[in-house]
């Protein structure tokens, strides 16, 4: 049997999940006497061939070309397909990381095959190959074989293959051999921008020593602006109960309560909050309690440490003037 | 795009681990070991049973007064005293009957409010030992899993979809994406419990309507831990007459647990004239009674929730076999209208579908010529002569108490045909008269130590959503909310939810339906009492819903 690990690399750093998969393809081989070739795509990737070519794999196909120096779904498609119709190989293996979730099953269905992803394990059961995938959240696991003719897809989980078992080379190093490729920059429908990590959260209301919070008697999106200059004079952050955040006024994270943050803050300032028990469970750890709120019944009084009944209109500028007076 | 599912097979699917899911899988499992100990052909495996789930763990939207009739348990598991969590036996059962200020026992406890050899239990506490004995027998419980579409094949059903996992609000796929498996089997059985979200839809495409259409009431209910030698365990009582009024079809129940704990909770027939009417307040209002203060004062509020529960009868059934499915349990209707008790007909009925499938994988026909057996069953079993010397009870009701007890007085006497037979019964929804413009009442407050507002009771429910996800609660069309409804009815929905999911917010100069979804504690109430019938109670992503630990 010949496999193919596809490999990946990404702005000269491996994604570990690749030598995972390189162990799956040792022991894969291993049962089916097969032959291992390692591949890695990009531009100027010759010390990642290198160090690919120590491990114990039949050969090392480096796939180079200007136009992969970053990953595009369009550019790696065309460029492996050509790999395969070259090496016909019998199985395709990927890591299972997010690159690989975006372009493998495209791949496969462009040569109309299937794929079988985000395995765990295998099995040779006679001169089956049985790929084994959890189900229904890892409660159960699923057996699963290739049906129709080579090549085969399919992908490991991150963590199914300990990277550490990985077989060094028998004979000190495999050949690395150059695949050319051909691709033309019209093959290439999406041009890659700027690499962005994503902000778990933009802000940590957790950390916050001072907190100004909006409820329901804020009334209207446009108002928010004078909560927000409260806080400003303050120094400190804009956090919202539920009905707000639902609304879409403020974003998610700066949801308190039981459904979002919890915090305990040095000072918090309920402004319009009624202080529902789902909201008041995710402050009422705060050392300073100010609330204010027209309806003296509302039930954030009782935990508030100071309150002011009164229209919250009349008291956020008159705040914020007496703040801005205060620091000068 | 279409979406490419993964799909499975299983010989039997039961959606809803419920009492009636639960029983269901377990005597199927019970008689398969005892086939295959007999070494007869075909093969059949326990594990090619599934059973699903869309609660976090077993029990978790168990929901019940709850008194049990032990009969159906103790066929299902004969040695169930050793180990099923009973709570309590039944000592003492009174009829109440409350007038604001005072309350009367009834000198002879009528025959339907008599509990003796009864069992006081949590609804949630049987389910996860039920839970626990069906997996030992090796069946597949997928917890965390809800039914979300049938699948549809030859004159009935070939299994089911689950929900999709990781949509976000706006229906976009998450990182953490997966899409609902397609379950294929042999024979479904929808468990659904009250007003399965399939089970509506199923009876609709093959008109399986009964003579009535399926008739409702709420239950709404707390769990008090109280004050020592408050109430003795295993006395209950059912109360009548206030705070409803006699037009109204309702009461309220005082369960004592054992540890100081008691149940306490209002039924009301989710057909009355008052659109404004709120159930969950009437609830509170009621717990200001002498009698409940007097059990309440000093005590702690535990738990919260909130049931709606199917009063039809006999003659709202729907028929419950298919090509490759059945219906069971409270999806099915399998409920004494007069007793209002439904848990050990669950369980009966589970038992029988077991049975039919089981003949049905032995011969290798799951189409409703075999099935039919469940039905045929079910009419020579205790459900029929239960239910069936009540067919008319609830519909007696319909003009009010004093009506109801007459006519189901001579039902009585008479086997149950009563004067009328079978009386005819109209849908809930259509009782609300029109509002005329009368202003809507003050919402209830509650003083928060004995009665609560509803947003207090909801977080004692421990019901919990992912926030990111599309609305489960479907309106077909938002202008009705925002024109019609505010001038016909003023917007019932406001009222009748017991969770605060439904509220009209101001926008511009009128109103506009605003939907606190993850407040659902997945009543069902919303889909029944709605007077246009456009609210759709759909599965939301499994593992939100409440968490009914010890109801």
């Amino acid at each position: 049997m010949k496999i193919l690990v596809i490999t990946e690399q990404r702005q000269g750093k491996w994604n570990k999940t690749s030598f995972e998969t390189l162990v799956a393809a040792q022991q894969i081989a291993e049962a089916t006497s097969g032959t291992i070739s390692a591949v890695v795509v990009g531009k100027g990737v010759s010390a990642f061939a290198d160090e690919l070519a120590t491990k114990n794999v039949s050969e090392v196909l480096m796939v180079e070309h200007d136009l992969l120096e970053n990953y595009t779904p369009d550019g790696y498609c065309t460029a492996l397909k050509q790999i395969f119709e070259s090496t016909k190989p019998d199985l395709v293996l990927f890591p299972h990381t997010y690159q690989v979730r975006d372009f493998a099953p495209k791949l496969a269905a462009t040569l109309g095959k299937g794929m079988v992803g985000d395995c765990i394990g295998f099995r040779k059961e006679g001169d089956k190959l049985v790929f084994v995938r959890q189900m229904f959240q890892g409660k159960t696991a699923a057996d699963v074989t290739f049906i129709g003719a080579a090549p085969w897809f399919a992908s490991f989980q991150s963590g199914a293959f300990r990277a550490d078992s990985l077989a060094a080379h028998l004979g000190g190093k495999a050949p690395v051999n150059t695949a050319r490729v051909e691709l033309k920059p019209e093959d290439i429908r999406t041009k890659p921008l700027e690499l962005f990590k994503e902000a778990k959260s933009a802000v940590d209301l957790t950390q916050a020593p001072l907190i100004v919070a909006i409820g329901r008697g804020i009334k209207a999106p446009e108002n928010i602006a004078q909560a927000e200059a409260v806080a400003k004079a303050l120094g400190g952050e804009i956090a919202a109960s539920r009905p707000i955040c639902d609304e879409g006024w403020l974003p998610m994270e700066r949801q308190i309560g039981s459904s979002g943050q919890t915090v305990a803050p040095k000072l918090y300032l309920a402004l319009g909050i009624s202080g529902a028990i789902q909201h008041v469970v995710g402050m009422k750890g705060s050392r300073t309690i100010v609330a204010v709120n027209k309806d003296q019944n509302a039930p954030i009084f009782e935990i508030a440490d100071y309150g002011i009944v009164a229209d919250i209109f009349e008291i956020m500028p008159a705040l914020t003037d007496e703040l801005q007076k205060a620091k000068g | 795009m279409a979406i490419q599912r993964e799909q499975l097979e299983a010989d039997v699917l039961i959606v809803g681990a419920g009492p009636a899911g639960l029983s269901c899988a377990l005597h199927l499992a019970n008689l398969i070991q005892i086939h295959k100990a007999s070494g007869a052909r075909p093969d059949l495996s326990a594990e090619n049973i599934y059973v699903l789930e869309k609660g976090r763990e077993l029990g978790a939207h168990q929901l019940s007064g709850a008194i049990m009739n032990p009969k159906a348990l103790a066929e299902l598991v004969p040695d169930f005293e050793k180990s099923a969590p009973l709570d309590t036996a039944v000592t003492d059962s009174a009829a109440l009957l409350f007038t604001q200020k005072s309350s009367y026992r009834f000198p002879i406890t009528p025959p339907p409010f008599n509990n003796a050899g009864n069992f006081v239990i949590s609804l949630n506490k049987l389910v996860k030992w039920m839970g626990g004995l069906v997996e030992a027998a090796g069946v597949n419980v997928f917890k965390e899993f809800g039914g979300a579409e049938l699948i549809y094949e030859g004159n009935g059903i070939g299994g089911v979809v689950t929900e999709d996992k990781g949509v976000d609000k706006n229906g976009k796929p998450k990182d953490n994406y997966t899409p609902g498996y397609e379950l294929r089997a042999k024979v479904t059985v929808l468990a659904e419990g009250t007003r399965g979200s399939l089970t509506k839809r199923l009876v609709a495409q093959k008109k399986l309507d009964n003579l009535n259409p399926q008739t409702y009431g709420i239950g709404i209910k707390e769990l008090w831990d109280v004050q020592p030698g408050k109430i003795k365990p295993g006395f209950v009582a059912h109360t009548l007459g206030w705070p409803l009024s006699t037009k109204m079809y309702g009461g309220g129940w005082i369960y004592g647990l054992s540890n100081n704990r008691v149940s306490i909770g209002l039924v009301i027939s989710l057909e009355y004239a008052d659109p404004r009417f709120d159930p969950h307040a009437a609830f509170q209002t009621w717990k200001a009674h002498p009698f409940v203060r007097n059990l309440l004062e000093g005590g702690k509020l535990v738990r919260y929730g909130a049931k709606s529960l199917p009063y039809g009868g006999w003659y709202a059934m729907p028929r419950n076999y298919v090509d490759g499915g059945l219906i069971v349990g409270d999806s099915g209707g399998f409920l004494d209208s007069q007793r209002l008790k439904g848990v050990h007909l669950a369980i009966k009925s589970g038992m029988l579908a077991a049975e039919a499938i089981f003949e049905a994988l032995k011969v290798g026909d799951t189409s409703e010529k075999t099935l039919k057996l469940y039905k045929e069953k079910i009419d020579h079993s205790y459900i029929k002569e239960e239910m069936w010397k009540v067919r008319n009870f609830h519909q007696s009701f319909h003009n009010g108490l004093v009506d109801g007890f007459v006519l189901s007085g001579i039902q009585q006497i008479t086997g149950g045909r009563g004067l009328i037979d079978p009386m005819h019964a109209r849908p809930g929804y259509e009782a609300y008269h029109h509002i005329h413009g009368r202003p809507a009442r003050e919402r209830f407050q509650g003083d928060g130590k004995l009665t609560f507002d509803r947003l207090t009771d909801v977080y004692h429910s421990g019901t919990r959503h992912e926030e990111d996800q599309p609305c489960h609660l479907k309106v077909l069309d938002l202008d009705i909310c925002a024109t019609r409804c505010v001038e016909e009815y003023g917007n019932p929905c406001q009222y009748f939810c017991p969770a605060a999911v439904y509220e009209m917010a101001k926008q511009g100069s009128g109103l506009r339906l605003k939907i606190n979804a993850a407040n659902c504690v997945h009543c069902k109430t919303c889909d029944i009492a709605d007077p246009y019938q456009i609210i759709d109670w759909t599965v939301p992503e499994g593992g939100g819903g409440p968490n009914y630990e010890g109801m």
